[in-house]
């Protein structure tokens, strides 16, 4: 290595793995066709909740799983709401409170609802955020952690086609010898709802859910579940990091050492 | 839900052993969260239902039903061999005043002996983790865990008159059997006599119509609850029962006739001498028979594999779904169970897990779609290229504050706000990170995070980035302000690549957790010696405690000698190593490079 080279390499900073990897699987399936999206983070409990099919009663609603925004209804915090495609929905939600995203399917579903009215479908989005969850944290929980979120809605779009995309996602991330499987599971927002599991290292390994879009939800988001269907999934990139790279703790990620950024 | 293969066996004696269950719970039913093996040879399944199927699930007889359509193997029915003598007429009053309750059965059984349980009802209770208290108590449990309905016993000697469904009084109290005083609210469904509240409906009894040993006379009762007013009724007074947890996941009330008659078996057995008078049962709206119809076609489009029409009615007859079928159109009648079917896509997930998901290939569509690029993403990515190039490293920090403008309702820490800016917390990052700079390999520690804050007046993006002399802080779009006078190539998407380290570890390598030394070394040599040469000897001498180094850092020329300064960084990932043993280190590197002729040690 020459003098320069070497200099070079020193004077660059470190990436954080999560980014490394973000930008990786972003890439990964814009090569397959996905758009890239991206949304708010403080989110209407339409589209962290209502927009996706879950009841108003369901547990997941719950304060000691969501964090809900302090005065959101009193304070008029509904401003706090980026302008988007779904002000026509949000009179339907009420009271309008607001919450911290508890997943980034929020934003699939606002972005299939925007290329809806604008004529975009079929179409394919996939994004990356932070998500949060009010639960005590350890070595396996974070109060914030990021996730995978990606859809496909079009005519024919199947469960055959879900296989496909994430196979190659897998792949990409973990290794080409990499095997995924569906099990069956349960989401509001999906029917049938299906559990993905990746082989890695000679072990099944749990990676998050997925399933086809749920009538209700098509039908929320604006479209004509007759006509098109379509597969969403919503994955941690936490534990795809963990996973990969075999780190202990997903607290690490959050700590601001870095000791941590070491690829 | 623990399930017992012993039990399961009772209904499916074909049922294939344990380990090869396993699989099946896993990839067509729901997930096995761990599998015991008794000591008197049971095998206990701790299966983890889905919520949609929580309707049939939570019991013994759904598992075995299922299992055997699933695996196309006999269910032993058990209703024949439930007899109830002759009963006789009663004066059992029981009146429904909401709609929350949908049906309420009762049934007089008189002339009872309570005491110890049978010992198979001790051993089944066990065998799901419950203790056996009395015959009567226990034979509740067994008909919960066997097939899902719960169910409840009065003292008819404590009971006044009548037995009423209605919604509480303000401020009504009961005592619970397990002495705990509730307050009602009149949102919340009550089971009561004529004069006072006996049970907190479909969660918990209560203390004034409770059976212990000097009980003669009891109540029967097999009901069902609306599943909402449960959940709601449970957590306002915070109660969790096995009850509770089967009627907020909603029954079928359909179910309650088979329950009574497993009940009153049960009863029957563990008192033989006991008299049974006839069933009240009050039903105001029957449970709708639902039809609902699919097609192959739709189905093979969902799975995205081709199904046929035989595959589908071999389907329909191993779990005797009544069905029609006219080329390729199905129309079934949903079993009364089955709540969680109604749609055509719940028939897909149906065909779906019973075949197996294995069979559905994957395929990479091709879409007509053009996907626009995202200006934020691009601008998050060009603005951490240049701070990366630019020699900053980054950072995620935490969301939450103990300061802000906006804050959450409750959080399960003390950090109740949302951080206003990156900046304090970036100021902490670099803090850290300096007192590591000689572990990181670097002078000064430069920090950035890309990251939403919480104002007042909304969420934005911001980028901070600084060391320990400043920390700076703007909006994203700010610090991209340059991008529109620049080519706008500048936000075509550099490829992920481009970021990966060189050398990039494949695996992460945990730091230790024990301080560390840092020590440099500066050597001269004559002109022509590289520096490797002087790096291999550092190498061969400095031990196992090295975690980073020898890393050249600084080299000089003069009078045709040549300086090169090395840095050493010590650390053990066993102890606190002392300045001693280093000092030794250095000393024994120091000898060996002194043994060559004409190179110094400054």
């Amino acid at each position: 290595m020459s003098n320069e080279e070497n200099e070079k390499k020193l004077d660059s900073g470190t990436i954080h793995p999560l980014s490394l990897l973000a930008q990786e699987a972003l890439q990964v399936f814009s090569d397959m066709g996905f758009e890239i999206a991206t949304g708010p983070e403080l989110e209407s409990e339409w589209y962290n909740f209502d927009v996706l099919n879950v009841p108003k009663d369901h547990p997941a609603r719950d304060m000691q799983d969501t964090f809900f925004i302090k005065d959101s209804q009193e304070k008029n915090f509904s401003r706090l709401l980026q302008p988007s495609a779904g002000t026509f929905h949000e009179k339907n939600s009420s009271p309008a409170s607001l919450v911290l995203r508890t997943h980034t399917t929020s934003v699939t579903a606002r972005a299939i609802e925007q290329a809806g009215k604008e004529g975009r479908i079929p179409a394919a989005f996939i994004s990356i955020g932070k998500v949060f969850r009010n639960e005590a944290t350890d070595a396996t929980h974070e109060m914030q952690f990021y996730q995978i979120d990606g859809a496909m809605v079009g005519e024919n779009i199947s469960v055959a086609d879900m296989k496909g995309v994430l196979t190659q996602f897998y792949k990409k991330m973990l290794g080409e010898e990499v095997v995924i499987e569906f099990r069956p599971s349960f989401f509001p927002f999906t029917e049938p709802s299906l559990e993905v599991f990746a082989k890695f290292k000679g072990k099944w390994l749990e990676m998050g859910g997925s399933g086809m879009l749920h009538p209700n939800v098509l039908r929320n988001i604006g479209l004509d579940p007759k006509k098109v269907q379509g597969f969403a999934f919503g994955h941690g990139l936490d534990r795809i990091a963990m996973i990969k790279w075999g780190i202990s703790d997903v607290r690490f990620f959050y700590q601001g050492d870095l000791r941590l950024n070491q690829f | 839900m623990n399930i017992s293969y012993n039990w399961l066996k009772w209904y499916i004696p074909e049922a294939p052993e344990a380990e090869k269950l396993v699989d099946i719970f896993n990839y067509h039913l729901c997930e096995v969260e761990s599998l015991e093996k008794k000591s008197d040879g049971d095998i206990i399944f701790d299966i983890k239902v889905l919520p949609n199927r929580a309707h049939d699930l939570l019991s013994h007889q759904g598992v075995a039903r299922e299992l055997a359509s699933l695996l196309n193997i006999k269910f032993v029915d058990p209703t024949p061999k439930y007899k109830i003598p002759e009963s006789k007429l009663t004066n059992l009053k029981i009146e429904i005043e909401s709609d929350k309750c949908r049906r309420y059965m009762g049934r007089i059984i008189r002339n009872v002996k309570v005491g110890p349980s049978p010992e198979w009802v001790v051993k089944h209770l066990e065998s799901v983790g419950q203790r056996s208290i009395n015959n009567m108590v226990d034979a509740a449990n067994i008909v919960m865990f066997d097939c899902g309905q719960p169910t409840h016993v009065f003292d008819l000697d404590k009971v006044s008159e009548k037995l009423v469904a209605r919604m509480a009084k303000d401020s009504e109290k009961m005592t619970t059997l397990d002495n705990k005083d509730c307050k009602l609210e009149t949102s919340h469904l009550v089971i009561a006599d004529a004069k006072n509240v006996l049970a907190v409906a479909g969660i918990k009894g209560g203390k004034i119509a409770e059976v212990n040993n000097d009980t003669k006379n009891i109540i029967l009762e097999v009901a069902n609850f609306d599943p909402t007013s449960v959940r709601k009724t449970a957590q306002a007074l915070n109660i969790v029962t096995d009850a509770k947890k089967r009627f907020e996941n909603d029954l079928s009330p359909e179910l309650g006739s088979y329950a009574m008659l497993e009940f009153s078996a049960l009863i029957l057995e563990m008192c033989p001498l006991a008299s049974f008078e006839d069933v009240v049962d009050v039903y105001p709206k029957k449970q709708e028979v639902k039809k609902l119809s699919f097609s192959v076609d739709k189905i093979s489009k969902i799975l995205g594999v081709g199904i046929s029409i035989d595959e589908i009615k071999n389907i329909l007859k191993k779990y005797n779904f009544e069905y029609s079928e006219d080329r390729g159109s199905f129309e079934i009648t949903v079993p009364p169970m089955r709540l969680d079917l109604v749609i055509e896509e719940d028939m897909a997930e149906e065909v779906g897990r019973i075949l197996g998901y294995d069979k559905v290939k994957g395929n990479i569509p091709k879409i007509n779609f053009k996907p626009k690029v995202n200006e934020t993403y691009s601008k998050i990515l060009w603005a951490r290229h240049k701070l990366l190039n630019d020699g900053y490293s980054e950072v995620m920090n935490t969301s939450f504050s103990n300061k802000g403008e906006v804050s959450v309702l409750a959080s399960a820490s003390d950090k109740n706000f949302l951080r206003t800016n990156l900046s304090d917390g970036l100021k902490e990052s670099v803090k850290l990170n300096q007192a590591n700079a000689p572990l990181l390999g670097v002078e000064q520690a430069k920090v950035f995070e890309i990251g939403t804050v919480f104002k007042k007046s909304g969420e934005e993006m911001h980028i901070a980035f600084g060391n320990k002399k400043e920390v700076k802080e703007m909006t994203l779009n700010e610090f991209c302000k340059e991008i529109s006078e620049q080519n706008s190539s500048a936000l075509l998407q550099p490829s992920a690549g481009t970021f990966r380290q060189q050398n990039s570890a494949p695996i992460f390598k945990m730091w230790s957790l024990f301080p560390f030394i840092a020590r440099d070394m500066a050597v001269w040599v004559g002109e022509d010696v590289k520096s490797s040469k002087v790096e291999k000897i550092i190498k061969e001498n400095m031990g196992e405690v090295v975690v980073r180094g020898p890393e050249l850092f600084d080299e000089f020329k003069k009078d045709g000698k040549i300086s090169y300064a090395f840095r050493l960084v010590f650390q053990s990932y066993e102890r606190t190593l002392t300045d001693q043993e280093v000092n030794d280190i250095m000393t024994k590197i120091t000898n060996k490079i002194k043994e060559n002729n004409g190179w110094q040690v400054r």
